[in-house]
């Protein structure tokens, strides 16, 4: 399903953020990235969901090559895939329904549907009662949830999370991998980068490690 | 402007008549010799000839206050006079004004009044005023361009954030670049259609303004509105030049 293959990321020299990650994802994987901050994990998500080209190296995803999409194509790379950015890039000017139906919008889905789906991710992130708040009248981890429901609102092929849960008490945290893994079960394959071994532990799965942009797998459970 | 004038100028010639003065003592013979000359000219329509009296009656006629005046003085001052109409009633060719100096030639003929002239100066009065008007059309044009390009940079640049986020969750370029390309447009046309508006209401208002200063003047400049072809084709316009505006704004800052 996704495949990396020597791939190389070097924003300034002398330093690499990835440097030779060769990577294989199963349909259906969930996995988690872990490493020390620094060590290039969102990096990593960003080259798959084609933000950051890398440097070297090839990305296929489905079958293509991801890095031969044109620009004006990227769409077709991003529609399968939801994302949760570490920084969860919200528009604090919309309210909190506006920012996760956006990516249904896009997509041109009926009013009805936008309203409904847009309904079941909130509530599937308990954050149904803020629907019409905005994100600055949230908090640190609501704020990450609606980012949450944003990445699963269209029910992506690859969900992609950046330290999702770094802002959650630890029952909200468990509470949100076991959405993911829930997602997972239909089918969706996912990859969460986090610092969070116990929760790790608590899951298990796939785990790959970076460190100083290298790649160290190793499986647990 | 430019319009009014061109259709002035066209009324004017249409009838285009000349008006040859005959000298105070001219014997009927001579006359009657010049009426020929005239009457075999294969330009020449109807021909009418006007005596004194006539002349004299005619004037009594339109200007009865200074009937007073006439009747005082003892001779007749109007002289004789032939008017010819040319048969083709577009504007002076140069076989009409050949013509007309060769009847001039005869000594009988005093003076040769045509309103060739008028025509001719408010035909270039007309081309002035469709210069005038177009140089200012061009300003316009450009000006709205700049203008509604700029509107919609200042857009883009608001909305940076919107838009990343929008191509985050795939968006395609021609989702992100409609709405910038509608605002530009929507621009066009409400501003050529509040234009149009202020003309139409400067146009109602500008001979009531003047009044009857303008006098006689009031039918030559006497306003015609734009045409309805010409007004949608100004709203149309603008909407381009919106779109236009659009267009460049967003390959120069929308890189997508
Ligand atoms: N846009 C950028 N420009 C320059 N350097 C960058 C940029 N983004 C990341 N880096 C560098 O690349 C390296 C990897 O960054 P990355 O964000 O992938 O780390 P990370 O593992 O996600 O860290 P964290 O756990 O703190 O989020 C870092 O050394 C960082 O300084
Ligand atoms: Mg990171």
């Amino acid at each position: 399903m996704i495949e990396l293959y020597h791939v190389w990321k070097q924003y300034q020299k002398p330093h690499w953020a990835l440097s030779d990650v060769t990577l294989s994802v199963r349909k259906g994987e969930f996995c988690f990235v872990t490493g020390p901050s620094g060590s290039g994990k969102t990096t990593l998500l960003k080259t798959i969901f084609r933000e950051v080209l890398p440097t070297e190296g090839q990305i296929i995803i489905g079958g293509k090559n991801i890095l031969r999409i044109p620009d004006s194509k990227i769409y077709t790379v991003r529609r399968p895939m939801g994302i949760v950015f570490q920084d969860f890039r919200l528009l604090f000017h919309k309210r909190v329904f506006d920012n996760v139906s956006i990516a249904l919008r896009v997509l041109g889905t009926p009013p009805r549907d936008m309203k409904r789906k847009t309904f079941i991710a909130l509530r599937m992130v308990n954050l149904h009662p803020k629907i019409w708040d905005y994100p600055s009248q949230l908090s640190y981890g609501e704020q990450q949830r609606v980012a949450i429901a944003r990445a699963i609102v269209n029910n992506p092929r690859i969900l992609l999370a950046d330290e999702p849960t770094g802002n959650l008490d630890p029952d909200l945290a468990h509470e949100i991998f076991s959405l993911f893994r829930e997602i997972n079960k239909q089918g969706t394959t996912v990859i969460i980068c986090t610092h969070d071994k116990e929760l790790i532990r608590r899951f298990g799965g796939r785990v790959l490690h970076l460190q100083e942009g290298k790649l160290h797998g190793k499986d647990i459970g | 402007m430019s319009n009014n004038l061109r259709f002035r100028a066209r009324e004017l010639s249409k009838d285009l008549t000349v008006m040859f003065y005959l000298q105070k003592t001219v014997p009927a013979g001579e006359r009657d010799l010049i009426l020929d000359q005239i009457r075999r000219s294969p330009l020449v329509g109807t021909v009418h000839t006007i005596s004194p009296e006539e002349a004299s009656a005619k004037f009594a006629e339109d200007f009865p206050d200074l009937k007073a005046i006439l009747l005082n003085l003892n001779a007749n001052p109007f002289p004789a006079s032939i008017e010819v109409s040319l048969k083709d009633p577009g504007l002076p060719t140069a076989s009409v004004l050949q013509f007309i100096a060769e009847v001039k030639k005869n000594s009988a003929v005093e003076d040769v009044q045509f309103n060739r002239e008028w025509a001719d100066k408010i035909r270039s009065l007309g081309r002035l005023a469709e210069a005038v008007g177009l140089f200012l059309g061009g300003i316009l044009v450009l000006a709205s361009f700049f203008i509604i390009s700029n509107v919609i940079k200042l857009n883009v640049l608001a909305r940076k954030n919107e838009i990343e986020i929008l191509r985050l969750v795939g968006a395609t370029n021609t989702f992100i670049r409609i709405p910038f390309l509608f605002e530009g447009v929507l621009m066009g046309v409400a501003g050529s259609a509040i234009s149009l508006l202020v003309v139409l209401i400067l146009i109602k208002l500008f001979p009531l303004y003047l009044g009857s200063s303008l006098g006689a003047l009031q039918e030559i400049v006497g306003f015609r509105y734009l045409t309805l072809a010409q007004a949608l084709g100004l709203v149309l316009g603008g909407g381009s030049v919106g779109l236009l505006g659009g267009l460049t704004s967003l390959a120069r800052f929308l890189r997508i």
